[in-house]
């Protein structure tokens, strides 16, 4: 019995160690073989020694070789459930971890869709609310309500793509400020995205049709220091936070006092007198912004009183140009993949 | 305008560096475009604004440098030599269109001697970019960049009885101007004549008759004011571009004539010639001068800094207007006549704002408490299209709202397409009708350049005239696909597309909008192939059409690849109401699923078992979909097998096998009699 016992231990010491080694499918059912194999495995062999065992000892012998014979099939069930759990990698071309995934094609939003929904994105979290209006205009929203006086040489700058008597292709999104300010009482909050068009002969940063966004605020008590705080707060959104921001003086017709906003040159940082952005000034002319004109607050019964307001307008085109350092502007109409591709990812 | 800064020295002390000039103008608005240095003077070229033609000369910009320096504007003489004779006695001025020339001043110098012009005139006018032509044409063209004032200068002895007469031209009357060109001149035109005949076009340019040549002895001097649409109406419509006109329709300084004949009278005697006593000065209606009330409070109301009163009084001082204190905190402003753009308070406070400094005004970012943005329904419905079909794999596109007239007709849609009065290019002479024009453009593109397949969308506004000159301008959705759809990884083929691709991208869409179920019929379009198009209905309104484009409709964009696409009214979709949402509970008890494989006529359409199937009443049937149709060796000529994968499910309870053979007897019963269907062998598989 003492022997029988000593044996008993001495499998399972085996057994314990033999487990420990058991890596795939192919050694467990080797080491299953080796322990409960019908006629040689080490644990069947040990039920034949019971058969010599004295009478009164069988029972406390056979109940120890059980006992064995079930922590061994346990514990190879458990090995063997983990094996299965973990199946081997496998791939399209056996076990090559190194291969390339598999992923289905997602399409692309296009550059200018990206950086409008950008700028969009920034405003909606001021409290801007986005509007639209019709690209073919009238003279009347375009120009007119916006103080450019007929025949005056300040529609020069605007230059216009006309359809038929007083229909023309709305030449900045300024007509739907007009809309938006005829329809609502102030406070009005928004901005307008959308194609516009010039009669422009086309070089790298001019075509006769680009995307433009621009902005407006009425209020009480809207003053030249929100203009500036809420542009710089938008510039630092978009170009980060260390981007230097000047506002100088310019004109519009619609806005009063008028200025144009710069931002540093990031291709230069001025340092570069030859630079083809800024021209060694140091400075990107990014935006036309200024306080809304009494004249164009009156075309819309708003009194300039009681209300004031700022707008703006920025060509997303030639913003995204400078943000990416895209040196053509017609890359974005080209519509080439192997550019639009490109952009989709931050 | 391109200025000189020893020029402008001479009007006001300067001594900055040209690096701090130049930021310092940049502040006031005044920015230099380039910066040249020629011979010791630095040449700045100055953008100016069409509301500024005060800007125009040297005198204007000295007097924005004298606001900014706070320094004196210099005053010089402009002494005259004069004869005995009164210029009224030897000359005569009358203005018939007293609306289009309010002020007329002139007088004559005699023994004028003409060559050329001292070093210091030559040297002044190269400065400008300009070619000295002789001393009377040099003289004129100081006085205009040194003044701003355009001067004209004529040979009186060819001025027919020494009368100007100042009028609108008559019908069939010509001019031939300075350069030789025979201008036609209208009715609604404003002339200088002599006693006969035009003798040059006012304000724009003078008549080659009439002009300095070698021998002109007598010069008469016009010093004038010309209404500015009038100018800018003659000019643009004879397309003449010239110094003068460019000024006279931004608007002159209408106190200034007298002065700029003067000078001009001053500088021809010191050369030679002597000038008649006084001056014809024409000004029948000398307007008032313009005043505006400005308010202390308001300025920092507008600017949101409180700017100190005696800035306020230097800075307006400086540049010319006069300011008579009306009560405490308060001003009337009398404006200078050649501050054309001042007529309102907020033009004066840009003009503090502009000399205190846009840099020292605070930034404040607007308060938002009280706002919420407004929903935008449509944006936020295209950016779910958007989101959609980006998923399916189609890449984004933006094209132009130009286009080519011939492949617009290409398209045969049967609209009118939108002309451009005055388009950059025959090729871009219309606004586009479709997107699909666009969108083949873009295949072209991109399979010319190696790519294998492009597989793309569009939104945007398409345009046609509807009856009575009125136009349509409707948001539409655009897709195409052609040729090699991209692969997945290894393993996974590269497929060329099909029509399934574009109606899969089609039905997500509208699933995505909840504008579904979709209807999709056969119907003929004439863009797309005979016989390979579906027009898409919702609750039964056409609201688009997909298929196979028209291979010579493709082939015009020279794309000679089978080209699926499809173009959605997004306008008249977005005016149809949604399926209302309504949440559903999640079954909590298992369904039983048979599969039902069965051969059906080719002439049957899978949309009519669909239909079929769709009109059974059994309510244990939950659903269905199709999983699996083929033809072949196994199957009859003419027929094609289909297996349909049925779902069936009670709300209350668990089903039994028995009843749901009892409800697929019954289906199979109702397909057999509407399209004869044959039932394959083992065809119900059970897959519970």
């Amino acid at each position: 019995m003492a022997n029988l016992k000593e044996r008993i231990d001495a499998v399972r010491k085996e057994f314990d160690e033999a487990a420990r080694r058991a890596a795939d499918a192919k050694s467990l059912e080797e080491l299953r073989t080796a322990y409960l194999g019908r006629k040689r495995g080490h644990v069947t062999l040990l039920f034949e020694d019971l058969k010599s065992v004295p009478a009164e000892e069988k029972r406390e012998a056979g109940r120890l070789v059980n006992e064995l014979k079930q922590s061994v099939t346990v514990r190879l069930d458990a090995i063997e459930g983990q094996l299965s759990s973990v199946p081997p990698a496998v791939s399209a071309a056996g076990t090559d971890l190194t291969l390339p995934g598999r992923k289905r094609y997602v399409g692309r939003p296009h550059p200018l869709t990206l950086f409008e929904e950008e700028i969009e994105r920034i405003f909606l979290g001021m409290g801007f609310s986005i509007e639209e209006g019709p690209e073919i205009e009238t003279d009347y929203y375009n120009f007119e309500a916006l103080n450019f006086p007929p025949h005056h040489p300040a529609r020069d700058k605007w230059d216009t793509l006309f359809i038929k008597g007083d229909l023309l292709l709305r030449t900045h999104t300024s007509p739907v400020q007009v809309r938006v300010m005829e329809r609502s009482k102030p406070p009005i909050r928004i901005i307008c995205p959308g194609r516009v068009f010039r009669r422009e002969t086309p070089d790298p940063t001019h075509l006769p049709m680009f995307m433009q966004v621009e902005g407006l605020v009425i209020d009480e008590g809207v003053t030249f220091a929100h203009l500036k705080g809420t542009l710089e707060y938008f510039l630092r959104a978009l170009f980060g936070e260390k981007i230097k921001v000047r506002f100088r003086p310019s004109f519009f017709p619609f806005t009063e006092p008028s200025a144009e906003v710069d931002i540093e040159c990031l291709v230069c940082s001025g340092k570069d007198p030859a630079c083809r952005v800024c021209g060694g000034t140091g400075w990107k002319e990014i935006l036309g912004s200024g306080m809304v004109d009494p004249q164009v607050l009156k075309n819309v019964n708003i009194d300039p009183e009681k209300y004031s307001g700022w707008a703006f307008g920025l060509g997303i085109d030639r913003t995204a140009m400078f943000a990416y350092g895209i040196p053509e502007m017609r890359y974005f109409y080209e519509n080439d993949l192997r550019f639009l591709r490109q952009f989709g990812t931050k | 305008m391109k200025i000189s800064l020893d020029w402008i020295r001479e009007y006001v002390a300067v001594d900055l560096s040209p690096q701090e000039l130049v930021d310092r103008l940049t502040m006031i608005g005044l920015v230099p475009e380039t910066v040249e240095d020629k011979g010791g003077d630095l040449i700045l070229d100055l953008e100016t604004y069409a509301n500024r033609p005060d800007t125009l000369g040297h005198l204007g910009v000295a007097r924005e440098i004298g606001a900014m320096l706070a320094r004196p504007l210099l005053e010089r003489d402009w002494p005259v030599a004069e004869l005995g004779e009164a210029t009224a006695d030897i000359a005569d001025v009358q203005i018939t269109a007293e609306a289009l020339c309010p002020r007329y001043c002139g007088l004559v110098v005699r023994g004028v001697k003409v060559g050329p012009s001292p070093d210091w005139l030559v040297r002044r006018l190269e400065a400008m970019g300009l070619r000295p032509v002789n001393n009377v044409v040099d003289v004129s063209n100081y006085v205009l960049f040194a003044t701003g004032q355009p001067i004209h200068t004529f040979d009186f002895g060819r001025i027919g009885g020494g009368r100007i007469v100042v009028r609108k031209a008559k019908r069939g009357e010509t001019l031939v101007d300075l350069d030789g060109r025979t201008l036609e001149l209208a009715p609604d035109m404003l002339v200088i004549a002599d006693e006969s005949r035009p003798v040059a076009l006012a304000g724009v340019i003078g008549g080659q008759a009439s002009g300095i040549t070698a021998s002109t002895r007598d010069v008469f001097i016009e010093s004038a004011n010309f209404d500015p649409v009038g100018i800018r109406k003659t000019a643009k419509t004879l397309g003449l571009q010239t110094d003068a006109a460019y000024r006279f329709e931004r608007g002159a300084d209408i106190g200034f004539a007298p002065k700029a004949a003067v000078m001009a009278a001053s500088l021809l005697t010191a050369m030679g010639g002597q000038a008649s006593r006084g001056l014809i000065d024409r000004f029948p209606k000398p307007p008032k001068p313009r005043t505006v009330r400005l308010r202390l409070r308001r300025i920092a109301e507008l600017l949101g800094v409180a700017v100190p009163e005696d800035f306020v009084v230097e800075v307006l001082g400086r540049l010319g207007f006069r300011l008579e204190a009306s009560h405490h905190g308060a001003w009337r402003v009398e404006v200078p006549a050649f501050r054309v753009d001042i007529s309102r308070e907020a033009d004066l406070i840009e003009e503090v704002a502009r000399f205190y400094g846009y840099d020292r005004i605070p930034s404040v970012v607007t308060p938002v408490d009280s706002f919420a943005p407004a929903a935008n329904r449509k944006l936020d419905r295209l950016a779910r299209i958007r989101g959609t079909l980006l998923g399916q794999g189609l890449d984004e596109v933006i094209n132009w709202s130009f286009a080519d007239p011939e492949r617009e007709a290409a398209a045969a849609n049967g609209k009118t397409p939108v002309d451009i009065q005055n388009p950059i290019s025959t090729r871009a002479s219309v606004l586009r009708t479709t997107l699909l024009t666009g969108l083949l453009e873009n295949a072209a593109w991109n399979l010319n350049r190696g790519l294998d397949g492009l597989h793309v969308f569009e939104t945007g506004n398409v345009f046609h005239w509807i009856e009575d000159g009125k136009h349509c301008e409707d948001l539409h959705l655009g897709l195409l696909s052609t040729g090699l759809l991209p692969a997945a990884g290894l393993g996974t083929a590269a497929a060329e597309t099909d029509f399934s691709v574009i109606k899969g991208a089609v039905e997500a869409v509208l699933e995505a909008l909840r504008y579904d179920p979709a209807g999709f019929e056969p119907r003929d379009h004439p863009s797309f192939e005979p016989g390979r198009a579906l027009a898409v209905l919702y609750k039964g309104q056409e609201i688009g059409t997909l298929g196979q484009l028209r291979r010579d409709f493709a082939a015009v964009a020279s794309v000679d690849r089978a080209v699926y696409a499809a173009e959605i009214d997004l306008a008249a979709l977005f005016e149809k109401t949604p399926r209302p949402f309504q949440y559903a509970p999640v079954p909590k008890l298992p369904g039983v699923v048979r599969d039902l494989s069965f051969l059906v006529d080719t002439s049957h359409a899978y949309g009519e078992v669909a239909q079929a199937l769709g009109r059974l009443n059994q309510p244990l049937l939950e659903g269905f979909e199709l999983v699996d149709r083929f033809t072949g060796k196994s199957v009859p000529e003419g027929r094609v097998s289909l297996t349909v994968r049925l779902r069936f499910r009670h709300p209350q309870r668990t089903l039994v096998a028995e009843e749901v053979d009892r409800v697929v007897q019954e289906v199979v019963g109702q397909l057999r009699s509407a399209l004869d269907i044959q039932l394959r062998e083992g065809s119900i598989d059970s897959r519970a």
